[in-house]
């Protein structure tokens, strides 16, 4: 009997001895294309900017959009194009971080391949995984995608700004996921308001904290 | 759309049962997959399909085991099967850890 992704899981447990031994915190950031991951990141950075050392992994497809922008905010990133692979896997992530100095490091940010369902498979060697699921995508996907929101320890409810033009029922969406994993933490924020990003980024600070 | 990778994956591992073997044919590939997991079944085979042309895989068939999704209560240690994705458990106000349903194993390889 042998694990079909096996060859994966074992690069990825290898990824997660480096990471453990080198201090550094790795963050799988997954979510539907266009939910607003880069935003929250660029966010996200922009709030962290001189208190701790980042480096962003960008998975695409085939363009470095992301990484441009990610760039601009003068954090170190690092392109994968997986030229149509929809999502990124433990080798891509061996062999870029092979060229980082990862003792001068905090925190890895890999934004994953815009995606539901193939990256949730997949372990990259992280600490742990987050999903942005966004308010235009209706509040059914948790129980469409459980997968994704499983695997997850955070789940951010994106663009909350846009609640009242849309159908989106919030109760429904927060008890969907709290009875799939209960102890998934939420996060409401809007990249246009602010909202919640100062919750979400204090979160994250702590789980560095842990370390 | 990973369902390519995974069939990649398999035929190697089969492949690899083969060579193990001393085996020229490759006859049956059994997969036990859990009902946690993001496969099609129909895309898996269609991928499969198209990798094992030109290999000792080339008439292989795919016979897929589907396990459903159990959890058991981490306050009263009861095993529930899963219909609909609650983790609460039905019977105390403990929280249901998962137990199968996320398997993506290749059970058996029969080769001649």
């Amino acid at each position: 009997m042998r694990n079909i992704l096996g060859a994966n899981d074992d690069i990825a447990a290898q990824n997660r001895k480096v990471f453990a031994e080198h201090g550094v915190i790795v963050m799988n950031l997954m979510g539907s294309p266009g939910s607003g991951k880069t935003t929250l990141l660029e966010q996200t950075l922009a709030r962290f900017a001189d208190k701790i050392k980042i480096v962003v992994i960008e998975g695409d497809l085939f363009t470095a959009k992301d990484a441009e922008r990610i760039e601009k905010s003068g954090v170190d990133v690092i392109q994968i194009n997986t030229a149509g692979g929809c999502h990124l896997d433990a080798p891509m992530i061996q062999k870029v971080c092979a060229s980082l100095d990862l003792d001068a490091l905090d925190l890895i940010i890999v934004e994953n391949v815009g995606n539901l369902v193939c990256p949730a498979e997949f372990d990259l060697g992280e600490n742990f995984k987050a999903v942005v699921l966004s308010i235009t995508e209706g509040d059914d996907k948790p129980l469409k995608y459980p997968l994704i929101f499983k695997e997850s320890e955070a789940v951010l409810l994106n663009k909350v700004d846009l609640l009242p033009f849309t159908n989106f029922n919030l109760e429904s969406a927060r008890n969907d996921l709290t009875t799939l994993h209960p102890t998934i933490k939420i996060f409401e924020t809007s990249c246009t308001t602010g909202a919640g990003l100062e919750t979400w980024c204090a979160w994250l600070l702590k789980k560095l904290e842990a370390r | 759309m990973h369902e390519a990778t995974l069939a990649e994956n398999i035929l190697d591992i089969a492949l690899d049962a083969a060579e193990k073997n001393h085996a020229t044919k490759i006859l049956k590939i059994g997969l036990t997959l859990g009902e946690m997991t993001g496969v099609e079944v129909e895309a898996l085979t269609l991928s499969f399909d198209v990798l094992k042309k030109d290999t000792p895989a080339d008439c292989a068939e795919l016979v897929v085991k589907r396990v459903p999704i159990s959890a058991a209560c981490n306050k009263c240690g009861k095993t529930f099967r899963l219909e609909r994705y609650n983790f609460f458990c039905p019977e105390c106000d403990g929280i249901l850890i998962l137990r199968s349903g996320r398997e993506l194993l290749v059970e058996f390889v029969d080769c001649e």
